[in-house]
């Protein structure tokens, strides 16, 4: 009897893996017939709100207040699901109090009356803007009206770091930037959903400004006219919404443990440092030794993914238990085969943010007749000039504290990551009509340890921390081949 | 081969390229439901310039009138309506 060859057996291991794709670490629930008809009964969605409450009570980390808005808001609109809409709207009001007083925290003290009517005057203005749009759709704001947001936000931003406001003043103008970029995404949202089909009321685009399940600076998930897609449109669609959010929290809460007794094992009993903490002793002149520097990056690409899929997973369970039937914001990043999957699986909402607002009208407008231009050209639109515009201003605190100018140099090593990820996911997006090799070593294994490689080592170029320049980072770069330049 | 036809084929192809080898309907959906990816959608935006002539620069782009066969066919229809 021969022996049989490596790829014999891995492909014997490929098929039966494939063979037990559908077992689940937490069972579909939504699928059984009598858990469907009891989360329909009073009963059942008592149980299941009592759950899902005990389950998000961990994840918020205790906060009393969020905790009993939200749960009573959720509260509300499964018994009352007609209103949902409604309730939502008002759910955002009163957590709009809680909102203040992190965005006071973050701008050193204030007044929280004064943020709260900062909060309610850049919502009236977006909803302002979105009437506007609507009535006039053929006037020039009309037919642009997220290019004139988007490059009015910045204009303010560029405005008050050059005129450098001081005391009051600057504290009421940060507070305006702070709070103006906070909801920059979900005011160009409800602008791109102008054209949808007339509504009856706005409601849904109030709750969708400010929505209660939280959110990142990212939209999740997306604008109201989204939501309505989405929505449960009977009892049985409520029911399968809810157990699939109870499912998806459960899913949370596993890797929040997971993610903590990591962090336990990694950085404090083997004692590897973070990607930014490595770097910086990097710098300091005393790195840590080349097999920790490595360790550090491998661990930095894991736990970027398994940070998003907390948050994400907790932000769209709470999103299904309001009723809307939203896609994961991270779905199996790990068993992508080419970077555009990994990308499209990893952060959604980002991704999708960067499409509707970048890529698709680049790629509709431009190159039509060069087909392999035309994707480059709507990829370098999206991830270089989309997602560097998008952190630019997200971080405009840096702009704040470091002037105009330094704080744009200070953008460098992110303007560099960007450009490069635009490169290869252009590349990704061209070869991906080749005819892809099967097998399980050849078709799965080889091509994931590829992705996760380019993320690990581009990830270098990922760091948060604004203070180095491109060439410190490109030596450090260069360092972990052991080249010292 | 009519147009719905090779547009359920291209869909077909375009599902079985991202693994997903599950019976697909006419009315079912693409996009919403995460079964495509946008890059999916840019291919099917493609399919209906080049082939049915449609100039989404002009008509503008609504993930929800390519979210099935039966959407894109409709779409696809008015294109070739409007270039007769």
């Amino acid at each position: 009897m021969k022996p049989a060859s490596p790829s014999s057996w891995t492909d014997s291991l490929w098929s039966w893996c494939k063979s037990h794709r559908d077992f689940r670490l937490i069972p579909r629930i939504e699928t059984y017939p009598g858990v469907v008809a009891f989360a329909q009964t009073a009963l059942g969605k008592l149980v299941l709100l009592g759950t899902f409450g005990s389950g998000l009570w961990f994840l918020i980390s205790h906060d009393l207040l969020r905790w009993s808005v939200m749960m009573g808001t959720f509260t509300l609109t499964t018994f009352l699901p007609r209103h949902r809409r409604l309730i939502l709207s008002l759910g955002v009001c009163l957590l709009l109090f809680k909102q203040n007083l992190r965005h006071s925290d973050s701008l050193r003290g204030g007044i929280v009356l004064t943020t709260l009517a900062l909060n309610l005057s850049v919502i009236a203005v977006g909803m302002m803007l979105f009437w506007c749009a609507r009535r006039w759709p053929r006037s020039i704001f009309g037919r642009r009206p997220i290019i004139f947001w988007l490059s009015g936000v910045t204009m303010f931003i560029v405005c008050v770091a050059v005129m450098k406001p001081t005391g009051r003043a600057g504290f009421f103008r940060w507070s305006e930037v702070g709070i103006l970029v906070s909801y920059m995404w979900f005011i160009a949202y409800a602008l791109a959903d102008r054209n949808a089909k007339p509504v009856a009321d706005f409601t849904l685009e109030f709750a969708a400004l400010d929505p209660i399940w939280g959110s990142t600076g990212t939209p999740f998930p997306k604008g109201a006219s989204y939501l309505r897609r989405i929505e449960a449109k009977d009892s049985v669609q409520l029911a399968i919404t809810q157990l699939k959010g109870l499912k998806l929290l459960v899913w949370a809460i596993l890797l929040w443990l997971v993610q903590t007794e990591w962090n336990r094992f990694f950085h404090g009993y083997l004692g590897i440092p973070g990607s930014g903490e490595a770097m910086a002793m990097w710098v300091r002149g005393t790195p840590p030794a080349l097999h920790l520097r490595w360790a550090s990056q491998v661990l930095f690409f894991y736990e970027i993914i398994l940070d998003l899929s907390v948050s994400g997973h907790g932000i769209i369970a709470c999103c299904r238990l309001a009723g809307f039937n939203a896609l994961r914001n991270t779905y199996r990043p790990l068993s992508s085969v080419t970077l555009i999957e990994f990308f499209n699986r990893l952060y959604y909402y980002f991704k999708e943010l960067l499409a509707d607002f970048f890529y698709y009208p680049a790629f509709f407008r431009y190159w039509k007749n060069h087909p392999r231009l035309r994707i480059v050209f709507a990829t370098f639109a999206a991830v270089l000039f989309g997602k560097s515009l998008y952190h630019l201003i997200r971080d405009w605190s840096i702009f704040r504290d470091m002037g105009l100018v330094k704080g744009l140099l200070s953008y460098q090593v992110l303007f560099f990551y960007s450009a490069i990820l635009a490169a290869a996911l252009s590349v990704s997006q061209l070869r991906r009509r080749r005819i892809k090799p099967s097998g399980f070593l050849r078709g799965q294994l080889v091509p994931s340890c590829g992705v996760a490689l380019f993320y690990i080592l581009s990830g270098v170029f990922l760091h948060e921390d604004r203070t180095y320049s491109l060439a410190q980072t490109f030596k450090y770069f260069l360092s972990l081949f052991y080249i010292h330049w | 081969m009519n147009a719905k036809d090779e547009i359920r084929q291209f869909v077909q192809k375009l599902l079985t390229e991202s693994g997903d080898d599950q019976p697909l309907a006419d009315d079912e959906s693409l996009l919403l439901s995460g079964r495509l990816q946008s890059i999916d959608a840019v291919e099917i935006v493609t399919l209906l310039e080049e082939k049915f002539g449609i100039d989404f620069a002009e008509i503008g782009f609504d993930r929800e009138r390519l979210d099935s066969v039966d959407a894109i066919s409709t779409l696809a229809g008015h294109g070739q309506s409007n270039r007769a």
